[in-house]
């Protein structure tokens, strides 16, 4: 599946800027486990009170990203954990059989920083909330590229955010996680949407069972295998692939020059 | 005597308002008595008196009906509320 990708966007690690994540692409510049959250002065005080720090990473990445298309732009919100601080901390109230908070009740479900992207932009194209394990960034990024295909969308926003999980859940983390929100605002790889002299980078997505069905997962969050690949890119290595296997399936990431 | 516990509840009120619904940058100072708490007022929305009421229950061992017409009433400023607490807490 070919496509473009007309912005990118992520935030995490102490990583905000696309400078930062050259440098990390390159090498130069690491990831730390404490980062500061998104601001969000846009949003009114009111609205951005009942923002978690899984929220706030999501629609920072969301809203600028897209920022072209707000209140028109379909949308995938793919996390493999989820808000898991906010329903944790229900799921201790209901053990503790205290009476649980509304607000945070509602804004539990998987859909709801989707449901908080809605209502700030007025956006009311479709929208899908997605988790599917280690594979939940590829996994998101193919249903967006589904999506853009099949309904012939001019571009469709995703935004992939991970947080990390609670204390009590850490013993079952096989990966190296780290809290992150990346968005992509992708377009479809038509000739007729690319100006004749940009010099637009064509991606392609393809994916393949993993026949060996490895006992361990990937150690590496594919996010970042995404961002190092995407921010590596540089006039040497124009036409490149890489291959990203998880405990079920190959990932294929291809990238060239017009 | 009785003039300043009341206040002291008033206080306490406004404190649990601004700490349960995570009102940024509002002070106890910022909330008049008689001022309305939902809509025109403070802003507060029905997710909010929810949340309000979950809280003052778990503070004051009180319980305030859903949706009846009373407590619309006990919610519509820090005194109305303060009130009820007063005549209903254990």
């Amino acid at each position: 599946m070919d496509f473009i990708i007309k912005q990118c966007v992520a935030w995490g690690g102490e990583l905000t800027t696309h400078q930062d994540w050259l440098a990390y692409a390159q090498g130069h510049k690491g990831l730390n486990a404490l980062h500061e959250l998104p601001q969000l002065k846009q949003i009114p005080a009111m609205q951005r009170r009942r923002l978690s720090p899984f929220a706030k990473l999501a629609l920072h990445c969301a809203l600028t990203a897209a920022d072209e298309c707000l209140e028109t732009v379909p949308s995938v919100f793919s996390s493999r954990h989820g808000d898991l601080a906010k329903t944790s901390k229900l799921i201790e109230d209901v053990a503790a059989k205290e009476p649980l908070s509304p607000t945070n009740f509602g804004l539990s479900v998987h859909n709801a920083v989707g449901g908080l992207f809605s209502i700030y932009t007025g956006n009311k194209a479709p929208l899908t909330a997605i988790s599917a394990g280690e594979d939940s960034f590829f996994v998101g990024l193919l249903d967006a590229l589904a999506k853009l295909t099949a309904n012939d969308y001019q571009q469709i926003l995703l935004v992939y955010t991970e947080q990390l999980v609670p204390e009590m859940y850490q013993p079952y983390i096989e990966q190296d996680e780290v809290g992150i929100a990346c968005a992509l605002l992708l377009a479809p790889a038509r000739q007729a949407l690319i100006p004749v002299d940009d010099k637009a980078t064509i991606f392609s997505l393809s994916m393949q069972a993993n026949p060996a069905q490895q006992m361990q997962e990937n150690p590496n969050m594919q996010v970042l295998e995404f961002l190092k690949f995407y921010y590596g890119m540089n006039e040497l290595n124009k036409n490149i692939t890489t291959n990203i296997h998880s405990k079920r399936h190959r990932w294929h990431l291809t990238r060239s020059a017009n | 005597m009785k003039e300043l516990q009341v206040n002291d509840l008033s206080i306490e009120v406004k404190k649990l308002i601004i700490d349960t619904l995570d009102l940024e940058d509002i002070t106890p100072a910022d909330i008049e008595d008689d001022a309305a708490l939902f809509v025109d007022g403070l802003g507060l929305d029905s997710i909010d008196a929810l949340e309000l009421g979950v809280a003052i229950k778990k503070t004051y061992q009180v319980k305030i009906d859903n949706n009846s017409d009373d407590s619309k009433k006990h919610f519509y400023s820090v005194k109305t509320l303060c009130e009820f607490i007063a005549g209903n807490r254990s």
